[in-house]
């Protein structure tokens, strides 16, 4: 539990830029939401690897939304339902049916398809709301906690050097 | 823009992936040489070996060498081999676990080759040591079967009907099933009785009974403790009278039981002997109706040889059409709501698990007679292959037609196994025709079909467990000959020179395991007026062989059992006699000290009045005597006056009559 709490207050107070964290969480909902196994995720590496998104906010996130996981998928299953049993869609879901690719990214698996639309949902809401959070903290937060006594006490005891050595 | 791009990140990616995908590549040959093995060794029950499995990539392809099926009943053998399968795959399919083949083509294909290694399962070998084993006993049974078989058949090599023999061996007799009954209720009952017997009192202890019975009613009681005594051991004879009685009671009763049911049964059996043989005689009745069975004996080895052996095909091949497995895990991922399911969409492009669109393949067929060679080839095309026809909506389809046909004009088999719905529904037809027939062993007489041209239709059906099968055959241009001197084969051949042509029609039908099957054929009609004279005769010879050894096996159930109600007639008359002799001794009773003296004084009072009636009695009688006399005497002496009344009137009425009669003739005369 340190260790996961020392890695984010590492993160929040690193180097790395607002918006490639924020691009990094926003990429984690994928992965944490929906299957693993699943092809979709492939490009999703693909993009998080080829483009400078921070790694360690991706990788930090998508163990968070694979926990939140548990409890939004009833929700991502419903969604899914929903969908593909929308008469009004159901042209089109027909449609992709009868390719092998669309077939192979497994979107007429409820949970699969639920869950990827909230994620795509969830993907830009996430990166403004993530990028606001992370520079407020560091503008204001931050700053402000630095200069507290208690946080002067803190950086000298034993937890403040074991969360520098988790940052090492 | 480009200042976005992670170079590093990407060309990592990319390195990651390759690895991954190149040691898929290298690794899915073996695992699926693997899996072939595992899985097609488990589905025939005989190893499957498979050399080499590649995969080429424009256009993705699997191309497998060295295919050998070995034949579970012969391991040395192969049911099936081939020397290369290419078959193209489709890529996105097999993304999501599908193996979809769009075209399968075989080389080399063989039926029957001979194998240099035993195909032979190593588990199912184990198993089969520990089951015979423990099947000992039945493999006695089974080789005592298969010696009456081997001599079935050299039976009917040598003569026209089987032997008597042979058909009580075949035949499920009531002779046998009633006596089997008989023995199992005899030694039933017989323990019953033999409880009840050790209960019952011998001879020798009825006679104990009796003389101390006689001793303690001996002579008169001295005084009261003499009563007493003699009292206490009465009662305790008396204890002892009623525990043998309820003893013989219980055993008159089994013994009862036991005669009436043995004689039903018995009655059963004395019956069945002519029952049987009037079962057997309307089954091997071999008039010209009923030649049935001399078509099967000159058809029937072959025929059932071939169904046999396409049986055994079609029940490797059938189960593995039907998916029962992935059915029930598709339900059991509809009932688990938290993992979601597959939403499946009316598609042009179904995907099941696995899929061979077309396979094709050419075979040699294989000679009829050794150093004859192939009759020719087929060419096979089977049309979707899969164990999901339900997600296809398609059966599987089967076209065999032959080519470069030797002796031959044309062969077509054709077949639809749909199992998208249950029960399943298999059809085949096969239509050969024109096949020149040479020197065909016919397995009679030394009989041989020397030439005939021949055309065969087939159809057959099979429903889930069940089978119905029709053909017929058209034999044209016959000609036949045999080199046996015997009277039968001489009658015969002179018969079969007149028949240019016959058909044979076989049928089957029932369940796929024990289907019944018939064989006809209208050369029995045409053979029948030749043979009526001979068949007479010999049926004649059968019926009086069968009778007899039906006899035989009436005495072998019947025999002792006969003795053995006898005996139980005469255990049920001793019980009889022992059971009034305990009567009697149980009705003897001891009275009482004073009673005794009472029944003295009475029985001397009766004695003197019986004297007295008697004195009576005799008086009276001497009266009756004289008074008799008497009355006798006086109704003697009324008749006489009686009688001479009566002559007086008599003599005065012919008086008068002699009168008036002269008067009336001088009146008139």
């Amino acid at each position: 539990m340190f260790n996961f709490v020392g890695k984010f207050f590492k993160l929040l107070n690193g180097d790395a830029s607002p918006g490639q964290i924020a691009l990094g969480f926003s990429f984690a909902l994928f992965i944490g939401l929906t299957p693993f196994f699943s092809l979709h995720n492939l490009i999703i590496f693909f993009f998080v690897f080829a483009i400078r998104v921070n790694l360690g906010a991706f990788f930090l996130g998508s163990a968070v939304f694979a926990l939140l996981a548990f409890g939004i998928d009833p929700l991502s299953i419903k969604v899914g339902e929903y969908l593909l049993n929308d008469p009004d869609l159901l042209s089109m879901w027909t449609e992709l049916y009868q390719s092998d690719v669309w077939r192979a990214f497994k979107f007429n698996h409820t949970l699969l398809l639920g869950s990827v639309v909230i994620s795509i949902l969830l993907f830009i809401p996430m990166l403004f709301i993530s990028r606001f959070i992370v520079s407020t903290y560091r503008v204001r937060i931050m700053k402000w906690f630095e200069k507290l006594k208690i946080s002067k006490m803190l950086k000298a005891s034993k937890f403040y050097k074991y969360y520098e050595r988790l940052g090492e | 823009m480009i200042k976005w791009i992670r170079w590093s990140g990407l060309a990592g990616f990319v390195v990651v992936v390759a690895l991954i995908a190149a040691l898929w590549l290298l690794a899915l040959g073996p695992l699926m040489k693997m899996a072939v093995e595992k899985y097609g060794s488990e589905a025939v029950g005989a190893q499957v070996n498979v050399e080499d499995i590649s995969l080429g990539f424009n256009p993705l392809s699997l191309t497998v060498t060295g295919v050998q099926v070995a034949d579970k009943n012969a391991p040395m053998e192969n049911v099936v081999s081939f020397d290369t399968a290419v078959a193209t795959l489709e890529a996105f399919p097999l993304l999501l676990g599908h193996i979809i083949v769009p075209d399968v083509t075989l080389s080399g294909v063989a039926l029957g080759t001979q194998r240099s290694f035993s195909g032979e399962l190593v588990v199912e070998a184990q198993e089969e040591e520990e089951s015979k084993e423990e099947t000992a006993s039945t493999d006695e049974g089974s080789s005592n079967n298969s010696d009456s078989d081997s001599e079935t058949a050299e039976a009917q090599e040598g003569d026209i009907l089987p032997s008597s023999d042979e058909i009580l061996a075949r035949e499920n007799l009531l002779t046998t099933q009633y006596g089997k009954d008989l023995e199992d209720s005899y030694k039933q009952h017989k323990q019953t009785i033999d409880t009840a017997l050790a209960n019952i009192p011998n001879e020798d202890a009825l006679k104990n009974y009796e003389t101390e019975l006689n001793n303690i009613l001996k002579g008169k009681f001295k005084n009261v403790e003499d009563f007493k005594q003699r009292k206490k051991e009465f009662d305790a004879l008396n204890a002892k009278f009623k525990q043998d009685k309820l003893a013989i009671a219980e055993l008159t009763k089994a013994v009862k039981e036991s005669k009436t049911g043995l004689n039903q049964k018995w009655s059963k059996l004395k019956d069945a002997p002519a029952q049987d043989f009037a079962n057997l005689k309307g089954k091997y009745k071999l008039d010209g109706a009923g030649a049935t069975n001399l078509a099967a004996l000159l058809f029937g080895d072959d025929v059932g040889g071939y169904a046999k052996t396409a049986l055994e095909y079609y029940e490797i091949v059938s189960p593995l059409l039907s998916d029962d497995e992935a059915k029930a895990e598709m339900q059991e991922l509809k009932d688990k709501r938290l993992e979601g399911r597959l939403v499946h969409f009316k598609s042009d492009n179904p995907l099941p698990e696995f899929w061979i669109k077309t396979l094709s393949f050419t075979m040699q067929l294989p000679e009829l007679e050794q150093g004859t060679g192939s009759v020719g080839e087929v060419a096979v095309k089977v049309q979707d292959i899969t164990n999901q026809q339900d997600v296809i909506n398609a059966p599987m389809r089967l076209l065999a037609t032959g080519k470069n046909l030797k002796n031959m004009d044309s062969l077509k088999i054709t077949g639809v196994m749909d199992h998208r719905k249950s029960p399943s529904k298999d059809l085949f037809d096969l239509n050969l025709q024109g096949w020149q027939l040479t020197n065909v062993k016919l397995g009679l007489v030394g009989l041989k079909l020397v030439s005939s041209k021949a055309s065969v239709t087939a159809k057959a059906v099979f429903t889930k467990g069940a089978m119905d099968v029709v053909g017929n055959g058209l034999f044209k241009q016959a000609k036949f000959d045999t080199k046996d001197t015997t009277f039968v084969a001489k009658e015969m051949n002179a018969a079969l020179k007149n028949v240019n042509q016959f058909t044979v029609s076989t049928s089957a039908n029932g369940e796929l395991k024990s289907p019944n099957i018939s064989l006809r054929s209208d050369l029995d009609k045409q053979l029948n007026s030749a043979f009526n004279k001979r068949i007479k005769q010999k049926q004649a010879e059968l019926e009086a062989d069968l009778k007899e050894k039906l006899n035989e096996q009436l005495l072998a159930y019947g025999g002792d059992y006969a003795e053995q109600l006898k005996e139980l007639n005469l255990t049920e008359g001793s019980l009889k006699e022992k059971g009034k002799a305990l009567e009697k001794l149980a009705k003897s009773e001891i009275s009482t000290y004073e009673a005794q003296l009472k029944a003295e004084a009475d029985a001397e009072k009766a004695r003197a009045k019986a004297k007295i009636d008697a004195e009576k009695a005799r008086m009276k009688a001497d009266a009756d005597a004289k008074k008799a006399e008497e009355k006798a005497k006086i109704d003697a002496e009324k008749a006489r006056a009686k009688a001479k009344l009566k002559a007086e009137e008599d003599r005065k009425k012919k008086e008068l009559e002699e009168k008036a009669k002269a008067k009336l003739k001088k009146l008139f005369g």
